[in-house]
C-alpha cells in the first residue's frame, strides 16, 4: 500500500482535475515512484484511491512507453538514437555501453544501478548525441564523458 | 431539446426517401428502411465508436466518405451506401484487418457466424498483398471459462465498451498501443470479473469465446434454437438454448427480449450444464431396508399412493405436508397444491419462499394492495434515485443490478444502507449503521421524511404507525455511528427525489425485528411515493405463491381465510377445501420433530440443505414415516426419502414462470429426456389414489388456471408468448382490507467483541443446483469463510489458510478469504456447497408476522487449523 504522504499527494492531484480519470497520468507517476515501477499493486493502489477500475488504469498506462512497466534500476539512462544523434555516433555509444559496461537497451545492470532505455528525440539535435539520466540532461556525449557522467550516479 | 426534435426529417438513401421523426444516425435510418450497411465496431447495445470504418458512405455535399454509425441525419441529406468507391474502400479496410487476422477459420469456433468472415465473403479481398509475418499471440487458456485469441482480434473494442459501459464491470481494457494493442483482463490471463460473458456475446470474431462448447459443434449444425426462460433467479431473463443431439451446446441472450435485452449473467450464460450432468436421477427409487434401490415407475407410484392413502385415513390430512418448488413451473406448482388440497385434504403447503420473499411480499401487499411489488425492472434505470437495502442486487439479481448501475450512469443517485460491493464503483451514497442499529437508522429516515414530506392521509393505518416514530438525526448519530451531516445529506438526497425506487433484499426480513423494519421501509416507500422491488432468488418464487403454494393462500394469491374464495375453488375442483390454514415450512419441521407429521411430499426442493439449522431439520425429517421427493438430483433430502422420483429439468419441459415483476413468461422444452414432468408424476400418484388430475399437457393446466384464478383470468399461452402477460394481466388484483399492521420489534443484540456468521449470497451460485454446473464450480470452486483483514491478522490468517468455524450447532473446516470490504464482526459463508453450507451452522427464530427465519444472531468462533496435505489442491 501507499504511505500516507503519497495518498495525500494523490488526493491533492485528484482535486486539480474535473474527474478521476483525468488525474490518472500524474497519479500513475506517483505510484510508479512509490512502488519502483507500475506493478499490479501500484495499479491497485491508484485504482483504490481514484476509484478508477484497475484494468482501465493499466490500459491507460500501457499506452505510454514512458512509464516503467517492469522493475528497473536505481537510475534510468535515456539515450536518444534519432537522426541527429545517430549521425553523431549515438549507436556507437549504445554498443560501447553494452560491451564495456553491461548496459543494454531495455536492460538493467546486474547491480541494479542502471537501466537503459532508447529514447526518441529529446530536442537536443544541435548538441547531439544527448541523453537524460533520471531528470538530468546531458549533451555532446562521447565515450569519455559518458563514463564520467555515469560515475556520478550510484 | 431543440425544435428539430418535433419536425419531420427526410433523408434519401440509395434513392429511397425515408421520413424520420427525430434525428438518428444515418445507419439507424438506413436499417429502419431495411437498407444494410456493413459494420464491425457498431453494436446496438453499445456507445457509438466509429472505429472500424466499414460503414463509410457517400453523402452529397460532403467531400469525404462519412461513418454512417456516427453521422446524424439532417434534413434533405442524400446518401449512397453501395458505390464502386465504397466497395473499394471496404475491401481495403478488410485487407488491413486481414494483415494480422490468422484466417484459421477451419479451426475457429466462430466460423459460420463470424462477422468478419461474412464481410470478406461479400467484399473481398480474395488475396492480400502483405507479405509480412502475422502477429503472433498464443491463445489464452488461463481462464476456466473464457478463452481469448488475440490473433483474431480486430480491435473493434466492442467487448471493452460492453464491459465498461453496459455491464459496468470494467474488467478488461485495451492494453498497449498501435499494432501491439490487445484486449486483456487486469491479470493478463485469468479473469477476475463477474463472468457475465457479455463480452463473448458482442465479439464479432473468434477473439473472445466461451470454453464450454469449444470445438464441440459448428453454428450451422445447431438445428434447435429454443427461446426459453433462465432457470436461476427471479428476474426471468429470456435465453436461447442452442441444442445439438439433445444436448444444450450453448445458452445465449436475445437482443430485444423484455427483461434482459441481450444481457446475461454468469449463472444464466454458463450455468446450464447441470441439465446434462451424469449425476441426474434416471430411475425412481424406493427405500428398502434403509437403502434406496431402483424401482419401476409403477412400483414407485403405487407405493406412494398406497402409503399416502393409509396415512391420510389413519391420521387425517393434517398429518401430511407438501413442499413446493420455486424452480418448478406454475403448472407444476398449481397441480401440486391442488393435489395436496383435494387428494390429501390439507393446506399444509409451503416452500422455501417462506425464508423471506413470501412474508415480505404479503406484508407489503397488505399495506399497499396486491401488485405493490410488481414493478418493471427496466424502469429502475429511469429513476432519479434508488435506495438499496438488505442485499447486493448485483449478485442476487444481476440483471436488475445492471439497471441500478444504468441509473447511476444516467445521473441518478444510488443510496445504500450498508456497503454494497457490486455498486461501489457507481458513486453510491452509503450510510453504514453499526450492527443491530439498522432499525434506528430506518426510524430516523422515516422521521426525517415525515417532516419533509408530510402525511397525505391515504393509508391511515400506516400513518398511525408513522406518527409514533420520532428519531432525530442526533439519535441516529449516537446510536448508529453515522455522522449527523452524512445522515442529513442522505435524507435530503432521498427526499428531493421525484421518481424514487427501493430495492429490498432478504437480509432485512431475516434479521431480528424483520417485520418492524418492513413497516419502516413501507413507511419510507409511502412517504416517498416510491416503487418497491423485492429481490427474488429463485426463478418462480413469485409464481408458486400466485399458484397458491402457501398454507394460507389459494391460487391467484387469494387468502384461504375468505369463504368466498374457498367456495370458488371448491366449485371448480368439485371437492371440499379445508378451511384450516396449513403449516408453514418451519411449522412443518416443528411438527415433524414432535412426531405429529407422518408424511411429506417434497417437489423440487431440498429443505434439509436450504433451511437454516440443517441438522435439526434432518433430525426432524427422520421422524417422518413416509417421505416422497421429486427432484433432478439425489439431494440431501432425497437421501432421507422413502420414494424418490426423477423429474424433468427446466430444459426438458414446457410451462410458465412468473418473474419478480409478475410477468408470466413461457418456458419451452429444449431437449428431450425420458421421464415425467413434476405435475405428471403428481397426477399419476393422484390417479392411483382415486382422484383424477388428468391433463394432456402444460397448456391445459394453464387453461384451467386462467379459467378459475381471478388473477389470471382469460390469460392464454398465446398472449404470454406475445409478451402481453404483464401484471395485472386481465384479472382482478385483490385490494387490501387491513385493520392494523402486525409487527414484531425483535430483541436487541449487543455485538461487542463477538463474531457473527452471516450468509453470503454469491453471484456464481444458486442453491445446490449451480454446483452441478462445472463452469460455475470452476469460477467459484469451494466454500470459503470470508473475513476482514483485521480478524485475519488477529488470528494470523491469510487467504487460503484453513480455519475452523464453529457455532452452537457444529463446526466446519474451511479455507479463509480475506476481504478488505468486510466489517470486523462478520464471518461470511455461502450455503451452496455440499456438507459446507452456512445453514448447517445457523440456528433461527421465527418472526411471528412474516414467519421468516431470523438468522442474524449466530455467534461464531474461529480457530486457525491446518489443512491436511491430502486436502491441498494440486
Amino acid at each position: 500500500m501507499l504511505n500516507e504522504a503519497a495518498i495525500k499527494e494523490l488526493n491533492e492531484i485528484r482535486q486539480k482535475y474535473p474527474n478521476a480519470r483525468a488525474a490518472l497520468l500524474p497519479a500513475l507517476y506517483i505510484a510508479q515512484r512509490e512502488f519502483g515501477h507500475l506493478s499490479p499493486e501500484a495499479y491497485e493502489a491508484v485504482s483504490e484511491i481514484l476509484g478508477v477500475p484497475k484494468a482501465i488504469a493499466r490500459g491507460v498506462a500501457t499506452f505510454y512507453v514512458m512509464y516503467k512497466h517492469k522493475p528497473m534500476g536505481r537510475n534510468i539512462v535515456q539515450l536518444c538514437t534519432n537522426v541527429s544523434c545517430m549521425i553523431l555516433g549515438a549507436e556507437k555509444l549504445v554498443d560501447f555501453l553494452k560491451n564495456k559496461h553491461g548496459l543494454e537497451p531495455g536492460g538493467t545492470t546486474s547491480d541494479g544501478r542502471f537501466s537503459m532505455v532508447i529514447m526518441e528525440c529529446i530536442g537536443a539535435c544541435g548538441t547531439a548525441p544527448a541523453m537524460l539520466v533520471n531528470d538530468d540532461f546531458y549533451e555532446n556525449l562521447t565515450e569519455d564523458n559518458i563514463v564520467k557522467i555515469l560515475e556520478r550516479y550510484k | 431539446m431543440t425544435i428539430q426534435d418535433k419536425t419531420m426529417i427526410t433523408i434519401n438513401i440509395n434513392g429511397n426517401e425515408i421520413k424520420l421523426e427525430k434525428p438518428v444516425t444515418v445507419l439507424e435510418a438506413a436499417r429502419s428502411a431495411g437498407i444494410k450497411i456493413p459494420t464491425l465496431c457498431y453494436h446496438e447495445q453499445l456507445e457509438k465508436y466509429g472505429g472500424c470504418r466499414l460503414c463509410l458512405v457517400e453523402v452529397e455535399k460532403i467531400p469525404r466518405l462519412q461513418t454512417a454509425c456516427t453521422l446524424m441525419v439532417t434534413d434533405g441529406m442524400v446518401v449512397r451506401t453501395e458505390t464502386p468507391q465504397i466497395a473499394d474502400v471496404r475491401r481495403g479496410i478488410l485487407e488491413f484487418l486481414l494483415i494480422n487476422h490468422p484466417l484459421d477459420c477451419p479451426y475457429c469456433d466462430k466460423a459460420g457466424e463470424c462477422e468478419l468472415q461474412d464481410l470478406v465473403e461479400k467484399y473481398g479481398p480474395a488475396k492480400g498483398r502483405y507479405k509480412e509475418k502475422k502477429r503472433k499471440a498464443p491463445e489464452s487458456l488461463e481462464d476456466p471459462v473464457i478463452v481469448r485469441n488475440m490473433e483474431r482480434c480486430i480491435m473493434c473494442t466492442r467487448c471493452v465498451r460492453m464491459c465498461e459501459g453496459v455491464q459496468g464491470a470494467s474488467a478488461i481494457a485495451v492494453i498497449d498501443r498501435g499494432g501491439h494493442s490487445h484486449v486483456e483482463p487486469f491479470s493478463g490471463g485469468k479473469y477476475d470479473c463477474e463472468y457475465c460473458g457479455n463480452c463473448v456475446s458482442v465479439c464479432p470474431v473468434g477473439a473472445i469465446m466461451s470454453r464450454l462448447h469449444r470445438h464441440s459443434y459448428r453454428p450451422w449444425q445447431v438445428k434447435e434454437k429454443t427461446e426459453t426462460i433462465c432457470p436461476y433467479c427471479g428476474v426471468g431473463c429470456t435465453v436461447v438454448a442452442q441444442v445439438r443431439d439433445d444436448s444444450i451446446k450453448r445458452v445465449i441472450p436475445k437482443i430485444g427480449s423484455p427483461v434482459n435485452n441481450g444481457m446475461l449473467c454468469s449463472r444464466g450464460r454458463f450455468g446450464y450444464e447441470f441439465v446434462g450432468s451424469s449425476e441426474r436421477l434416471t430411475s425412481p427409487m424406493i427405500k428398502k431396508n434403509g437403502v434406496l434401490e431402483q424401482a419401476t415407475w409403477e412400483e414407485a407410484i403405487s407405493l406412494t399412493a398406497k402409503r399416502l392413502g393409509e396415512i391420510k385415513n389413519k391420521y387425517g390430512g393434517s398429518s401430511i405436508a407438501g413442499i413446493a418448488s420455486p424452480r418448478c413451473t406454475n403448472e407444476d406448482n398449481y397441480v401440486f397444491q391442488k393435489f395436496m388440497r383435494i387428494a390429501l385434504g390439507t393446506n399444509n403447503i409451503d416452500s422455501a419462499a417462506r425464508t423471506g420473499y413470501a412474508g415480505t411480499q404479503t406484508f407489503i401487499e397488505n399495506i399497499f394492495g396486491q401488485g405493490a411489488t410488481a414493478n418493471i425492472i427496466a424502469g429502475l434505470s429511469n429513476s432519479d434515485s434508488v435506495l438499496v437495502i438488505g442485499g447486493d442486487p448485483t449478485t442476487i439479481n444481476p440483471i436488475l443490478g445492471l439497471q441500478i448501475r444504468a441509473c447511476s450512469r444516467k445521473g441518478g443517485n444510488i443510496l445504500a444502507i450498508g456497503h454494497i460491493k457490486g455498486l461501489e464503483k457507481f458513486n453510491p451514497l452509503t450510510v453504514s449503521p453499526r450492527f443491530y442499529t439498522e432499525t434506528v437508522l430506518l426510524e430516523g429516515l422515516v422521521s426525517a421524511l415525515k417532516n419533509k414530506k408530510g402525511l397525505s392521509g391515504s393509508i391511515p393505518v400506516l400513518e398511525a404507525k408513522i406518527k409514533d416514530i420520532n428519531t432525530s438525526a442526533k439519535e441516529v448519530e449516537n446510536r448508529c455511528g453515522i455522522a449527523e451531516k452524512d445522515f442529513i445529506r442522505f435524507t435530503d438526497t432521498l427526499s428531493e427525489s421525484l421518481t424514487p425506487a427501493i430495492v429490498l433484499g432478504k437480509d432485512i426480513v431475516q434479521s431480528s425485528g424483520g417485520s418492524y423494519k418492513l413497516m419502516l421501509i413501507s413507511a419510507i416507500n409511502y412517504l416517498m411515493n416510491a416503487r418497491i422491488y423485492l429481490l427474488c432468488e429463485r426463478a418462480n418464487e413469485q409464481g408458486l405463491l400466485d399458484m397458491g403454494c402457501a398454507p394460507d393462500l389459494l391460487p391467484g394469491y387469494r387468502p384461504l381465510a375468505f369463504a368466498e374464495f374457498r367456495k370458488r375453488y371448491e366449485n371448480a375442483w368439485k371437492s371440499p377445501i379445508s378451511e384450516k390454514p396449513g403449516l408453514s415450512i418451519f411449522e412443518m419441521v416443528d411438527s415433524a420433530k414432535s412426531n405429529a407429521l407422518k408424511a411429506m411430499y417434497i417437489m423440487g426442493e431440498n429443505p434439509v440443505f436450504n433451511l437454516p439449522n440443517s441438522k435439526a431439520v434432518t433430525a426432524a425429517l427422520k421422524n417422518v414415516d413416509f417421505i416422497v421427493v421429486q427432484d433432478i438430483f439425489l439431494t440431501e433430502t432425497g437421501k432421507l426419502a422413502d420414494v424418490v422420483f426423477p423429474a424433468l429439468s427446466w430444459a426438458e419441459k414446457d410451462g410458465t414462470f412468473t418473474n419478480m415483476e409478475r410477468r408470466i413468461q413461457r418456458l419451452r422444452k429444449a431437449v428431450n429426456r425420458e421421464g415425467m414432468e413434476d405435475w405428471r408424476i403428481i397426477s399419476e400418484v393422484s390417479k392411483n389414489m382415486g382422484v383424477k388430475l388428468n391433463y394432456s399437457g402444460a397448456e391445459e393446466i394453464f387453461q384451467e388456471i386462467s379459467r378459475i384464478s381471478p388473477l389470471h383470468r382469460d390469460l392464454t399461452y398465446e398472449e404470454i408468448e406475445k409478451g402481453d402477460a404483464i401484471y395485472p394481466y386481465k384479472g382482478e388484483p385483490l385490494r387490501g382490507v387491513m385493520e392494523d399492521i402486525q409487527m414484531h420489534k425483535g430483541s436487541s443484540v449487543n455485538p461487542d467483541g463477538k463474531l457473527y456468521l452471516r450468509l453470503e449470497r454469491p453471484l456464481f451460485h444458486s442453491g445446490t443446483l449451480s454446483t452441478k454446473a462445472p463452469a460455475l464450480v470452476k469460477i467459484y470452486p469451494e466454500a470459503v469463510a470470508s473475513i476482514s483483514p483485521s480478524i485475519g491478522e488477529a488470528l494470523s490468517l491469510k487467504s487460503g489458510d484453513m480455519v475452523k468455524v464453529s457455532t452452537r450447532t457444529g463446526s466446519l473446516e474451511l479455507p479463509v478469504n480475506i476481504d478488505n470490504k468486510l466489517d470486523n464482526l462478520s464471518v461470511m459463508l455461502t450455503n451452496n456447497f455440499e456438507n459446507k453450507g452456512a445453514f448447517s451452522l445457523m440456528e433461527y427464530t421465527i418472526d411471528p408476522v412474516t414467519k421468516a427465519p431470523v438468522i442474524d444472531a449466530n455467534e461464531v468462533k474461529l480457530e486457525k487449523s491446518v489443512r491436511l496435505d491430502s486436502e491441498v489442491r494440486a
